[in-house]
C-alpha cells in the first residue's frame, strides 16, 4: 500500500471575505498522478495555492498535511523545502530579473529544457507568451527537485507539439522518479497523455466526484457539463 | 570596498591628504589647489578658491578609463571638496568615481562641488559610487556643461547610504548634446534629497533621467527631478519609486518647465510597494522573505 503524501482535509478557505473552498477533502499519495477538473472559478487554483500557503487566502478551518505533518500554518518557503512546488496558471512578472538569475538562486539541480533557452536570459514572464509561461513553470519546478508537483492549467496555451513534449518531460523527470502529481485542468487536454490514476471533480468550492477512468469523467462533462456531475448519484462525499 | 587598482587611480585622496596622482600623457591632474594657481583659466569655474579635490584636464584621446577615489578614514573628518574635469573637443571618455568611507563609524562630512566640462563632441561615461558608513553626512552638487553635439551618460548608485545624503545635478545642454541620466538611490536608516535639474538649452537637445529610489527601514526620500526647456529639445523623466517598509517615507515631484512650443518634455512616475503576489511567488520557490525582497528590489534598481 502505497504512503500517504498530501492529506487536505475538510478544508475550508476564504478570499476577500468570501468563502471559496467549502469543505474539502482530497489525498494523493506517493509516485501517484491525480487530475482535478472543474468549471471556471470552482476554486481549483484556489486550492493550488492554498495547499503552497499563499497567506491571500484564509484558511476557516480544516488542515493540510504532508507526509503526515500538519503544514496548515507553513510558510510558502518552507513547504518548498519539504518538496511542495506548484507551477502557476498566471505568473507574476519579476522586473529586472532574469529567468537564468531566478533558476540560479532556487535551483536545487541542473535541469535542461531546449525550450526554455531562449526565455533564460529574459526578464521572468515579462512579454511572455502562454506558452512561453509555461515552459517557464515548468523549468523552474522542476529545478526544485519537488516531490510533489501541482500543475496549474499546464495545458493551457500549449499546441498539441508543445503540449506533447511538456507531458514527455513530466514524465521524464517527474512521473519515472516517482514523483507525485496534481494536474488541474480545464480542458482535461493533458490527461490523454499523462493518464492519472484518480481523477477529481470540484463544483463550486467541494470536490463531488473521485473516479478511476479519466475518460469516462471527461466524456461526461463534455457530454452534459459540469451540471450532470451534481446530479450524479455516486457523488463522492 | 577600496579601490583595488590604486596604480591606475588618477587622483586619490584619504581624508584631506592626497594619497596619490597619476597623470598619462595629454592629462593632467593636479589638485585643485594647484590648478587654481598654475591656471588662471580655472578660477572661473570655482565658486571660491578651493581648499581641496581634483582638477583633470583631459586634453588627449585616453586609452584607460579616468578613475578618483576620496576616501574618509578617520573620524570626524569634514571635506569640502572642489573638483574640475575639463574634457576637450571631440574625446570619448569614461570616469569611474569611487567616494567612500572606509569604517562604518566615522561621523564624516563629505561636501563635493563639482564643475564638468564637455567641450564640442565629447562623449563621457561617468559611472559615480558612493559607499558610506551609517553615521556620514554627503552633499554632492555636480554641475555638467554640454558644448555643442557632446553625449553625458551618467550613472550614480549609491551602495550603502549615508544618514543624510543631499545629491545635486545640474545638467547645462547645449545644441545637439544628449544626456542620460541613471540615478539608483538606496536609502536605509537615513535622510535622502535628491535634486536633479537638466537645462534644455540648446536646439534639439535631449536628456533622458531615469530616476530609481528605494526606501528601506527607517528612511525618507525627497525627490524633485526637473527638466526646463528653454530651447526646442525633448526630454522624459522617469522616476519610480519602491517602499520597501512600512517606516520609509519617499516623496517624489517630477516637474516640466517649458519655455518653447518646439519643445517635447514628458514625464512618468510611480511610487509603489513591493507585490505581495511577486513576493508569494518567489516564496514559493523557496526563497526567505529577505531573498524574496531583495531579489525584486535588485530587479527594480537595474536600469
Amino acid at each position: 500500500m502505497r504512503e500517504i503524501l498530501l492529506k487536505v482535509d475538510k478544508l475550508k478557505v476564504e478570499g476577500n471575505g468570501k468563502e471559496i473552498l467549502k469543505g474539502v477533502n482530497l489525498q494523493i499519495k506517493k509516485g501517484e498522478i491525480e487530475a482535478l477538473l472543474g468549471p471556471n472559478a470552482s476554486g481549483k487554483s484556489t486550492l493550488a495555492q492554498v495547499i503552497l500557503g499563499n497567506p491571500k487566502y484564509k484558511i476557516t478551518s480544516g488542515k493540510i498535511l504532508f507526509k503526515e505533518k500538519e503544514i496548515t500554518k507553513f510558510p510558502s518557503e518552507k513547504r518548498a523545502k519539504l518538496g511542495m512546488a506548484l507551477a502557476w496558471q498566471s505568473p507574476p512578472k519579476i522586473k529586472g530579473v532574469k529567468l537564468s538569475q531566478l533558476i540560479e538562486k532556487v535551483s536545487q539541480r541542473k535541469i535542461k529544457i531546449d525550450e526554455a533557452k531562449s526565455l533564460l536570459e529574459r526578464e521572468v514572464n515579462l512579454d511572455f507568451s502562454g506558452g512561453e509561461k509555461k515552459i517557464s513553470e515548468l523549468l523552474q519546478v522542476l529545478s526544485l527537485n519537488p516531490k510533489f508537483v501541482i500543475f496549474d492549467e499546464i495545458d493551457s496555451g500549449l499546441d498539441i507539439k508543445r503540449l506533447e513534449k511538456v507531458a514527455r518531460i513530466i514524465k521524464r523527470e517527474l512521473i519515472e522518479k516517482n514523483v507525485s502529481i496534481l494536474l488541474i485542468t480545464h480542458g482535461g487536454q493533458i490527461l490523454n497523455y499523462l493518464k492519472p490514476d484518480w481523477t477529481w471533480v470540484m463544483v463550486e468550492g467541494k470536490i463531488i466526484c473521485k473516479a478511476k477512468d479519466y475518460k469516462k469523467v471527461l466524456r461526461t462533462i463534455k457530454k452534459y457539463g459540469y451540471e450532470k456531475c451534481k446530479k450524479c448519484k455516486f457523488l463522492a462525499d | 570596498m577600496v579601490m583595488k587598482n590604486v596604480k591606475n587611480v588618477n587622483f586619490w585622496q584619504i581624508d584631506h591628504k592626497v594619497k596619490s596622482i597619476f597623470a598619462l600623457k595629454g592629462i593632467v591632474v593636479l589638485s585643485s589647489t594647484k590648478a587654481w594657481q598654475k591656471f588662471g583659466w580655472t578660477r572661473k569655474f570655482f565658486e571660491e578658491k578651493p581648499k581641496e579635490g581634483y582638477f583633470i584636464w583631459v586634453k588627449r584621446q585616453p586609452d584607460f578609463p579616468l578613475a578618483t577615489c576620496i576616501t574618509i578614514a578617520s573620524p570626524k573628518i569634514y571635506q569640502n571638496l572642489s573638483n574640475l574635469l575639463v574634457i576637450e573637443k571631440g574625446i570619448r571618455a569614461k570616469a569611474n568615481v569611487f567616494c567612500n568611507a572606509e569604517k562604518n563609524n566615522l561621523c564624516g562630512k563629505h561636501l563635493a562641488k563639482g564643475k564638468l566640462i564637455l567641450k564640442e563632441g565629447v562623449f563621457l561615461e561617468y559611472n559615480h559610487i558612493h559607499k558610506w558608513g551609517e553615521k556620514d553626512f554627503v552633499s554632492p552638487d555636480y554641475e555638467f556643461a554640454l558644448e555643442k553635439n557632446s553625449r553625458l551618460i551618467y550613472n550614480y548608485q549609491n551602495l550603502f547610504p549615508p544618514e543624510n545624503l543631499e545629491f545635486k545635478t545640474t545638467i547645462h545642454s547645449g545644441k545637439n548634446t544628449s544626456s542620460n541620466l541613471n540615478f539608483v538611490i538606496n536609502s536605509l536608516n537615513s535622510k535622502t534629497k535628491v535634486k536633479d535639474t537638466v537645462f534644455l538649452e540648446g536646439k534639439n537637445s535631449q536628456t533622458v533621467v531615469r530616476l530609481r529610489l528605494v526606501g528601506r527601514k527607517k528612511s525618507q526620500i525627497e525627490a524633485i527631478s526637473q527638466i526646463f526647456a528653454a530651447a526646442p529639445g525633448k526630454g522624459h523623466l522617469d522616476c519610480q519609486g519602491l517602499l520597501v517598509d512600512k517606516t520609509a517615507k519617499i516623496s517624489l515631484i517630477p516637474q516640466l518647465v517649458c519655455q518653447n512650443k518646439e519643445a517635447q518634455i514628458t514625464h512618468e512616475a510611480s511610487i509603489g510597494k513591493i507585490s505581495e503576489e511577486e513576493l508569494t511567488y518567489l516564496k514559493m520557490r523557496g526563497l526567505g522573505e529577505k531573498e524574496a525582497i531583495d531579489l525584486i528590489v535588485s530587479g527594480f534598481l537595474k536600469i
